[in-house]
């Protein structure tokens, strides 16, 4: 009886101690930080202001309703996901579908295509910056030589063509990982629903619709999901391509947020980072019922 | 070297950890070299451990400030003059004041460059070392001010002539090969660009005034009329110089610190000049230092370290290395510097040369800048609408 009673006490303690350093972490480097930004958002926290910190309650959000510019980054950043993760998904897709074909030095073809998901964003970014020159850049030269253009264009200089140019980026960057999601999901469909739609008599596009697409359903919205939450923080492409200009053109919210807390006012950054999560976890919501409900179910 | 301030201390091992950056490789060695030296040679068991950082378009400072006040900063940094307020206000700097009157090199240094650092701080202490500085100035190609035949300008409008001169089309392809002027519209412009703010009229207190005004709608001009190129509003550092060093441009405004690349690249055909006087003159004196963290836990090591670099063999060491203006008066007379003729017209430039006013809200009004400036290039605001942000912005409670 005197056993079995320790037993249970043993067994009581040890999934907890066993736990414990996986919720030290989550706390100290997730939830600390994020109840940190939640209280310095209520703060005047302006580091070169230091004898002005204090809490100022819902300031900082009145200014930031009131900052057209907090708007128009906010705006910004839905341009740049809808288009940024859109274009990724559509391409990678077609990546994936053609790695799954076989053919002759797939495997090689498999390995180079990750190259962009591999390269650091800011290599990236000063790489397609130099490519996308006003001067010197090879698209304003293979644009000239397919006289698509008659002067060169400083792409990047100009707020119509700043932000189709970072997208291009982003969407270059992102493309293999969408196509290394849907290449697992590919790999996962069963060949019988295939040959029963050959007996059916189903073409290659009823086949794709009828039969890839809602088998890949699952792997389609976390991919897409989890590239939103990433593409919509990300700020390491367009602060090194434009650090958010030509004239704020291609400021979305997470390069306003960097850029405030850079020139040390952290009080409003944090109130614009904690607005960006709000906006972030309305599209985070759906992927993780979704993510439960297949758990449950 | 500050002999009577070296205290028992200095009798255990110390170690100092160093904080700085560096425009290139090979200035991140020489920096290496001399902290082996003074190693080798303090005679005072003092180490120096030398810790690079990017300069990251001044994202340096920033960096600095949050590794001070996390705890994980370093005793020595070097240091730029505007971000002196946002460490000061954080009680982070030691006041160097005692140290500097019982330096016997105290007097190596200009007393008009200790008071500059004197008034940086808003207290009337001085929590900076002077270390370098570097005087913006014109390059220009004589080559091409010779095909396009001007001289080089005397006055502000004459200035403004040879931009427009310096801009041809030399193929006769009826496009613009050479832009009169290579503009920095993108991070850490708004140095050259106080020069047409004072030529204008202007000045940092008065930015939306008449001339204020007048010098923005001469640098919009400059890039609306074509005479600088088309992706001005997004160049920065790297831009403006490969221009330059490209045949793009045929002037463009940086300090010493380029001369060696570019007299490697054009021999004799490069050459400088002040920028010249309108209604005002100005020029920015891009400054670097070294400060002492209150942190710092034998800071009479930390002295002898940041002495070594402003009047001992350091100074002479770097200056020479990197071009800048000593400010060691022993150094600034070798003859090293005195034929140099990049450091004679930065020397010239020296009387109207100054920093951006050191404020609280300077740090994000140099943020800012690019994007309001670019705004005004692009059409998207007028001068005036532009001078007023920026007044705001720099002059705001």
């Amino acid at each position: 009886m005197e056993i079995h009673r320790k037993r249970r006490r043993g067994s009581g303690i040890w999934p907890y101690l066993l736990l414990a350093p996986a919720l030290i972490i989550m706390l100290s480097v997730v939830i600390v930080p994020i109840i940190n930004a939640i209280s310095m958002s209520f703060q005047s926290y302006n580091l070169t202001r230091p004898k002005k910190i204090g809490f100022i309650g819902l300031d900082n959000y009145a200014k930031l309703i009131n900052d057209s510019l907090f708007w128009k980054s906010l705006l910004r950043t839905l341009i740049w996901v809808f288009f940024g993760v859109g274009c990724q998904f559509v391409f990678g897709f077609m990546l994936a579908l053609l790695l799954n074909k076989s053919f002759k030095g797939r495997g090689v073809v498999r390995a180079v295509s990750l190259i962009p998901w591999v390269t650091p964003g800011v290599l990236i970014a000063l790489m397609w910056s130099w490519m996308f020159d006003g001067n010197y850049g090879v698209i304003n030269d293979v644009l000239l030589r397919l006289h698509i253009i008659s002067d060169k264009v400083a792409f990047l200089a100009k707020p119509a063509s700043a932000m189709p140019s970072v997208i291009i980026t982003i969407v270059w960057q992102g493309i293999p990982f969408f196509a290394l999601m849907i290449l697992a999901g590919l790999q996962g469909i069963p060949g019988d629903l295939y040959e029963a739609a050959d007996i059916d008599g189903a073409t290659g596009l009823k086949k794709l619709f009828y039969v890839t697409i809602p088998s890949l359903r699952n792997t389609i919205f976390v991919t897409t999901m989890l590239r939103i939450i990433w593409v919509a923080n990300s700020v390491d492409v367009i602060f090194n391509m434009t650090e958010g200009g030509p004239a704020y053109a291609t400021q979305t919210l997470s390069v306003y947020v960097y850029k405030k807390a850079s020139s040390l006012d952290m009080g409003y950054a944090s109130a614009m980072a904690i607005m960006l999560m709000l906006v972030l976890l309305v599209a985070a919501i759906p992927y993780l019922h979704n993510t439960f409900r297949d758990q449950e179910g | 070297m500050c002999a009577t301030m070296v205290s028992a201390a200095l009798a255990e091992e110390t170690t100092i950890k160093f904080w700085f950056w560096a425009d290139n490789d090979a200035y991140a060695q020489t920096m290496q070299e001399m902290i082996a030296d003074f190693n080798a040679t303090n005679g005072k068991g003092i180490t120096v451990v030398g810790e690079q950082y990017p300069w990251d378009g001044g994202g340096y400072s920033g960096n600095l400030l949050t590794a001070a006040i996390g705890g994980g900063g370093p005793d020595v940094a070097t240091f730029k003059l505007t971000a002196t307020p946002s460490f000061v206000g954080n009680d982070l700097l030691t006041p160097l004041d005692e140290y500097i009157n019982n330096w016997e090199d105290k007097d190596q240094i200009n007393e008009n460059l200790y008071n500059t650092m004197r008034t940086a701080g808003g207290e009337d202490a001085i929590y900076v070392m002077p270390w370098n500085t570097q005087v913006l100035y014109v390059y220009y190609r004589p080559s091409m001010f010779e095909a396009a035949g001007v001289t080089v300008p005397t006055t502000y409008e004459e200035f403004l002539d040879v931009c427009a001169k310096l801009t041809r089309d030399t193929d006769g392809d009826g496009k613009t090969d050479v832009y009169g002027f290579g503009m920095r519209g993108s991070n850490g412009g708004q140095e050259p660009w106080g020069c047409f703010l004072y030529a204008g009229g202007g000045d940092w207190e008065h930015l939306d005034s008449e001339g204020g005004i007048k010098g923005m709608q001469d640098y919009i001009d400059l890039y609306t009329n074509g005479y600088a190129p088309e992706t001005a509003p997004n160049d920065g550092f790297a831009q403006v110089i490969d221009n330059f060093k490209s045949g793009l441009t045929a002037m463009t405004i940086h300090h010493i610190g380029s001369s060696a690349q570019m007299m490697e690249l054009f021999g004799d055909d490069v050459a400088a000049f002040v920028f010249p006087a309108g209604e005002g003159q100005w020029t920015s004196m891009g400054d670097t230092e070294t400060v002492m963290f209150e942190s710092c836990a034998n800071k009479e090591a930390a002295f002898e370290w940041m002495a070594y670099l402003a009047t001992g063999k350091g100074q002479e060491t770097w200056c020479t290395v990197t071009g800048n203006v000593p400010v060691a008066a022993r150094v600034q007379e070798l003859e090293q510097f005195q034929s140099n003729p990049f450091m004679k017209v930065s020397i010239e430039g020296s009387p109207v040369a100054g920093i951006l006013p050191v404020l609280d809200t300077t740090t994000e009004w140099i943020s800012n800048w690019p994007s309001v400036i670019q705004q005004a290039l692009l059409g998207q605001i007028t001068a005036e609408e532009c001078m007023k942000t920026l007044q705001e912005t720099l002059w705001a409670e």
